[in-house]
């Protein structure tokens, strides 16, 4: 095990994880003194059927707690102008906690407007960066309908301006939800393309915890366990989309993926990811699918050992203990590669393995082969590049991307490598 | 009660160790300004940073610091240590003393500093980013490739840093940083 000679990890928020956790919000939010909540959320939450569980299940007898508003119109991509709105029904309505009910967009959302709600002002870009919120917020319960950004996790709130065509990044333990609301029956609808690249999204979040230079034994324990979950769990979410068990196990492998990703950080994955997804407009958890192999490639020569390791949480004690100690970085990387497949397959080929099959609704290609050089561009502004093991430049950009547009490991040869033996 | 049996205990000086990160920040923060007017990667980053920008580098609680802005032909200015009670876009702060001495005596690289969080940033995180490609230019034409290599991740190849571009603007800035 790494011990890094020095680390730190925050993981304190409250998680209700079960068949009827949402019914407990009520009592959780009394004891922090809140009578009114505002829900934000999304309109495909909504017309899911989801929001109308959530309401029951908050409603029952003897519950005190009153919803001041319901906010259904988030759009995909947080948007800044959004939260500046969302806080003023919230202060027209005298509410008092915010319940955010949906995936990445509406949790960040929420996280903006508490900011707004709780320190005052009239735009949440203010408060953009790291640092800037330096006090507790209002009660905020957090309820993912997808099992895989783990936002409901992290401290960091994604929200763009899309004025100036740019994703501002809000970063303070501040905003740490309260409480985590797992329920199995919010992730039960999700169609079996947004299980699948949802629950990669997760996985990532762990393996690039797991090898990524702000490891820790913390972020490390729950990262294990995260890749676990995920890989026993995923195929049979995405086959048996009502099998209630795997979308709880499915859940909380976000959840703990969220855990040690917002304390150990992430690499290479999510920044050419988060470029991708700026640049084409590519859901994340797709990007994360298809450049997670290569993330373990690119930085193979300097975390193979690590890489090696997580064969165990992947494929289980008996494979990994079959493999040599030397095959078992090569291993790793194929038996993601081979989970993407039977993935690709489960889905009827939607889980896309490569970026240049990516399709939007009408079947058009999202990420067309001259979008390389401005991805590669982008992602040299991303705050991912810090935590690589290996350093970044545009041209290896450039290599990764393109190996990944069409689908094929990468050369090793062309890495160029720095010192082997990461210190951490 | 005798309450001076309960006496404060008020933090040391560490007076050398202060020293030491101030005359570390003085020289990178001169070297950035020299590079600035030599190097075209460090032109470029500062290129595409917004105008008037400023940012600061420095050791919490009490400093030392180094500030650094754009002049009016966008190129890196060095501005001084004193940052008083001004408020930058981009601040960059080393928690402690402790943890500036480990960096700055490249016992850390910048990144490895990162990922053990020994730096609160305030701000933008792409500016940040900026900065610290610019420190690992910086660090390159400053300290020999035995040191620069504990501090980077990566040592440029020749391909990407010429000999002859790193001799060159080595001399010039050290010449730049030390006499205007």
């Amino acid at each position: 095990m790494i011990l890094p000679k020095y680390s730190e990890f925050c993981g304190r928020v409250k998680t209700l994880s079960g068949a009827s956790a949402l019914e407990a919000i009520p009592g959780e939010l009394k004891k922090m003194n809140s009578k009114k909540a505002l829900i934000i959320t999304d309109k495909g939450v909504e017309s899911a059927g989801l929001i109308k569980i959530v309401k029951e299940a908050i409603s029952k007898k003897g519950s005190k707690l009153t919803v001041g508003a319901i906010y259904d119109e988030t759009p995909p991509d947080s948007d800044y102008k959004v939260v500046n709105s969302v806080a003023s029904i919230y202060r027209n309505k005298n509410c008092d906690s915010i319940i955010a009910v949906g995936g990445g967009s509406v949790l960040d959302t929420a996280k903006g407007v508490n900011i707004l709600v709780s320190l005052g002002g009239d735009n949440v870009l203010a408060y953009s960066g790291a640092g800037a919120v330096k006090q507790r917020l209002k009660p905020l319960v957090a309820v993912p309908t997808t099992a895989g950004t783990g936002s409901e996790m992290t401290l960091v709130a994604v929200i763009a301006d899309h004025d100036r065509h740019i994703k501002m990044t809000f970063v303070s333990y501040f905003l740490l939800p309260d409480i985590a609301v797992l329920d199995p029956r919010m992730t039960k609808t999700l169609p079996a393309s947004i299980t699948a690249f949802t629950g990669m999204d997760a996985m990532t979040h762990a393996i690039e915890a797991y090898f990524c230079l702000g490891k820790n034994p913390m972020s490390d324990t729950t990262a294990f366990k995260a890749i676990q979950l995920v890989s026993k769990n995923i195929l049979n979410a995405v086959k048996n989309p009502g099998d209630m068990e795997s979308r709880l196990a499915m859940a909380n492998a976000a959840a703990l993926a969220g855990i040690a990703f917002s304390n150990s950080m992430v690499g290479l994955v999510h920044n050419l990811g988060h470029a991708t997804g700026a640049v084409c407009h590519v859901p994340h958890g797709v990007c994360m699918s298809i450049y997670l192999p290569y993330g373990m490639e690119y930085n193979l020569h300097k975390v193979g050992d690590l890489i090696g390791e997580l064969l165990y949480p992947l494929a289980g004690p008996e494979i990994f203990a079959k493999t040599p100690k030397k095959q078992r970085p090569r291993a790793t990387i194929d038996y993601v590669r081979g989970l993407n497949e039977e993935l690709k397959k489960a889905t009827g080929g939607r889980h896309a393995t490569a970026l240049k099959d990516i399709l939007d609704r009408e079947g058009k290609q999202m990420v067309p082969r001259d979008a390389i050089p401005v991805i590669a561009k982008n992602a040299m502004g991303d705050g991912a590049k810090t935590y690589n093991p290996e350093e970044q430049s545009f041209d290896d950009n450039i290599m990764v991307i393109e190996a990944a547009w069409e689908g094929k490991p990468l050369d090793l040869k062309k890495i160029k490598k720095g010192p082997k033996n990461q210190k951490f | 009660m005798n309450i001076d049996k309960y006496p404060e205990l008020k933090p040391g000086k560490k007076y050398i160790k202060r020293y030491y990160v101030a005359i570390m920040l003085w020289i990178v923060g001169r070297a950035i300004q020299a590079a600035c007017r030599l190097d075209k990667e460090v032109i470029k980053e500062f290129s595409e940073l917004p105008e008037k920008f400023t940012f600061s580098l420095g050791v919490l609680p009490d400093g030392p610091f180094m500030i650094i802005g754009k002049d009016d032909k966008g190129r890196a200015k060095y501005m001084g240590w004193n940052k008083g009670r001004t408020r930058f876009p981009l601040e960059m702060n080393i928690k402690s003393l402790e943890a500036a001495i480990k960096v700055f005596t490249f016992q850390e690289g910048t990144a490895t500093a990162f990922a053990r969080e020994r730096f609160i940033v305030d701000g933008d995180l792409g500016y940040a980013l900026a900065v610290v490609r610019v420190l690992n230019i910086i660090e390159v034409y400053l300290l020999p490739k035995i040191i620069t290599k504990l501090a980077v991740k990566r040592y440029p190849r020749w391909s990407e840093f010429s000999p002859l571009r790193k001799w060159v603007n080595r001399i010039l800035i050290y010449i730049r940083a030390f006499t205007f």
